[in-house]
């Protein structure tokens, strides 16, 4: 065992800083902000190297990565906005060598931008200094949009327009995931005891349910519950002596398409169709391999869009995986076997849910009495997971496969 | 009567599409390099990563490009419920985020994509006028 041999595996190939340092004012008399030293930076790096900055394949930053892809109009390959203090940059240097070293992004790039002095007082050394609202939500802020699914009905409602689907279409994926979380003793949808608005439910209640934001009812939102989970990954010597069965990563990618759905370019396409690209090239397995799925619902367009993306159903007919059974348990593409963000459980990031839901599938031990009675437990050996965050902004896509396989 | 709904903090760079919003007239940031709009405003052109970026003012027309009604709300807006967010595709190129007027909130299905829209702009306090958009004529059939 031991740390592969990184030594020399990237070099570091330019170095610049923002225009004004030290306690500026810009020409107009103005206090730079954070974004303005980021941003500045980052052009004049790409101008002494002679990278565009269109090649930068990864994004290392402490807690700007997705606001700076953004405003940069990229959409990295490898994200990484670890926050750990004063010491994150060397943190970043050692991650994007790793990153190089594994052979996923060849250019990296290293950020820093904080108006410390400019916009002092405003939370303290080492974590202040942000300065002024994004200019994305100063354009937004003014329009009545509160939380997820006053968000999520617009890309709905652009399904609808683009495809003929409808609001029926979507209900279909509330009931079967709901059916799967009838096999979860702790899924807070499992029966009556759990919720008033446990148990059962047909399209007609998805239909019928109080209306959060058009065309969303109730039941095409994902549930706002307490959770905790984790995991360990290990290297294979490892995994062969411990007493657990071992789930393989055999894919991984991930991807962004924006921070701010205002600057989502397909309302019903996500990076989700990037990520699992990726992924599936490094498992060297398709869509067509997977043998269950598990797919972030933090609201039925999140799943249905997202399996087309996956390439699991062609473009537009995502929801037809549920509204034709395959999805449902004993169906031929099972998903979202723990009940879902939809009526199993969802914190607000959902990701960890699924991550174990997966490894309980592909180890075998998704009937155990506990986390699932009879019928739960698929003979799936491959199983594709997607997760997205923000507002169907970043996705990580993971191809598992299990150790019968 | 006094406006109760959400008041954008105003940044430094996007100064004159305030000033602009105050004067009635729809301001887009614009790349003198490869020519091309994007809303929000950048510091740097997203397309083509020049800085070399102007204001120009725009037709204030474009086409409605997808919409939600809202029935959930919070502060000033909450009084206003059900009401349609929409996401607008500016006649310059890029898009823009609103709420629509025009139209009746209790008739989705009614409300058509593509249909034209216009901006009007709406004093919320003396530094701040906000761009509303309205539909002007349905999308042709």
């Amino acid at each position: 065992m031991g740390a592969a041999n990184l030594s020399n595996a990237a070099a570091i190939v330019g170095a610049a800083e923002s225009d004004v340092i030290g306690y500026p004012e810009d020409l107009t008399g103005h206090k730079v902000t954070s974004l303005q030293h980021h941003i500045q930076a980052i052009k004049n790096v790409s101008v002494q190297t002679g990278v565009p900055i269109s090649e930068i394949q990864g994004i290392f930053s402490a807690g700007w990565s997705g606001e700076l892809a953004e405003h940069l109009g990229v959409t990295p390959r490898y994200l990484d906005t670890t926050s750990v203090g004063g010491c994150s940059f060397q943190i970043h240097v050692h991650h994007a060598l790793a990153a190089i070293h594994a052979g996923i992004i060849d250019i990296a790039l290293v950020s820093h931008g904080e108006a410390g002095w400019s916009y002092r007082g405003g939370g303290g050394g080492g974590g202040g200094g942000r300065g002024q609202i994004s200019p994305g939500a100063e354009m937004t802020a003014a329009y009545g949009t509160f939380g997820a699914p006053s968000q999520y009905a617009h890309a709905m409602v652009r399904h609808f327009h683009q495809f003929g689907t409808s609001q029926e279409d979507f209900a279909h994926i509330s009931v079967v995931t709901r059916d799967w979380a009838q096999l979860n003793p702790r899924a807070v949808m499992y029966g009556k005891k759990q919720s008033p608005f446990g148990g059962p439910i047909t399209v007609q209640d998805v239909l019928d349910a109080r209306i959060i934001a058009w065309p969303l009812t109730l039941y095409h939102c994902c549930l706002v519950s307490d959770h905790g989970g984790a995991v360990i990954v290990a290297r294979p010597e490892v995994a062969r002596s411990l007493r657990t069965n071992p789930v393989w990563v055999t894919g991984a990618g991930e991807s962004m398409g924006h921070q701010n759905i205002l600057e989502m370019e397909d309302f019903t396409a996500t990076s989700a169709s990037r990520s699992s690209a990726t992924a599936y090239k490094m498992a060297g397995l398709g869509p067509q391999d997977m043998e269950m799925a598990m797919i972030y619902d933090s609201f039925t367009i999140t799943a249905g869009i997202t399996a087309e993306m996956l390439g699991l159903a062609p473009r537009g007919k995502g929801y037809t995986l549920w509204k034709d059974g395959h999805a449902a348990p004993g169906g031929r593409l099972p998903i979202n076997t723990n009940g879902g963000g939809l009526s199993f459980n969802h914190s607000g990031m959902y990701g960890m849910q699924l991550l174990v839901e997966a490894y309980r599938q592909l180890s075998r031990t998704a009937e155990d009495g506990v986390n699932g009675i009879e019928g739960k437990q698929t003979q799936a050996t491959t199983c594709v997971v997607n997760g997205t965050g923000g507002t169907l902004s970043t996705t990580g896509t993971l191809v598992l496969t299990s150790d019968d396989r | 009567m006094a406006y109760t709904k959400p008041i954008p903090p105003q940044g430094q760079h996007t100064k004159p599409f305030w000033e602009g919003a105050k004067a009635g007239k729809l301001m887009l940031p614009r790349c003198r390099d490869c020519n091309r709009v994007h809303w929000y405003p950048r510091l740097i052109c997203p397309f083509c990563h020049s800085t070399n970026l102007e204001w120009i003012e725009a037709s204030g027309k474009g086409r409605l490009h997808t919409f939600a009604v809202q029935h959930r709300a919070f502060g000033g807006w909450a009084e206003e419920v059900p009401y349609v967010t929409a996401y607008i595709d500016l006649d310059e190129g890029d898009r823009m985020m609103t709420v629509l007027r025009g139209v009746d909130p209790t008739k989705p299905e009614e409300i058509k994509i593509g249909a034209r829209v216009e901006v009007e702009f709406e004093q919320a306090n003396d530094d701040t006028s906000i761009p509303f958009w309205r539909v002007v004529e349905q999308a042709g059939e």
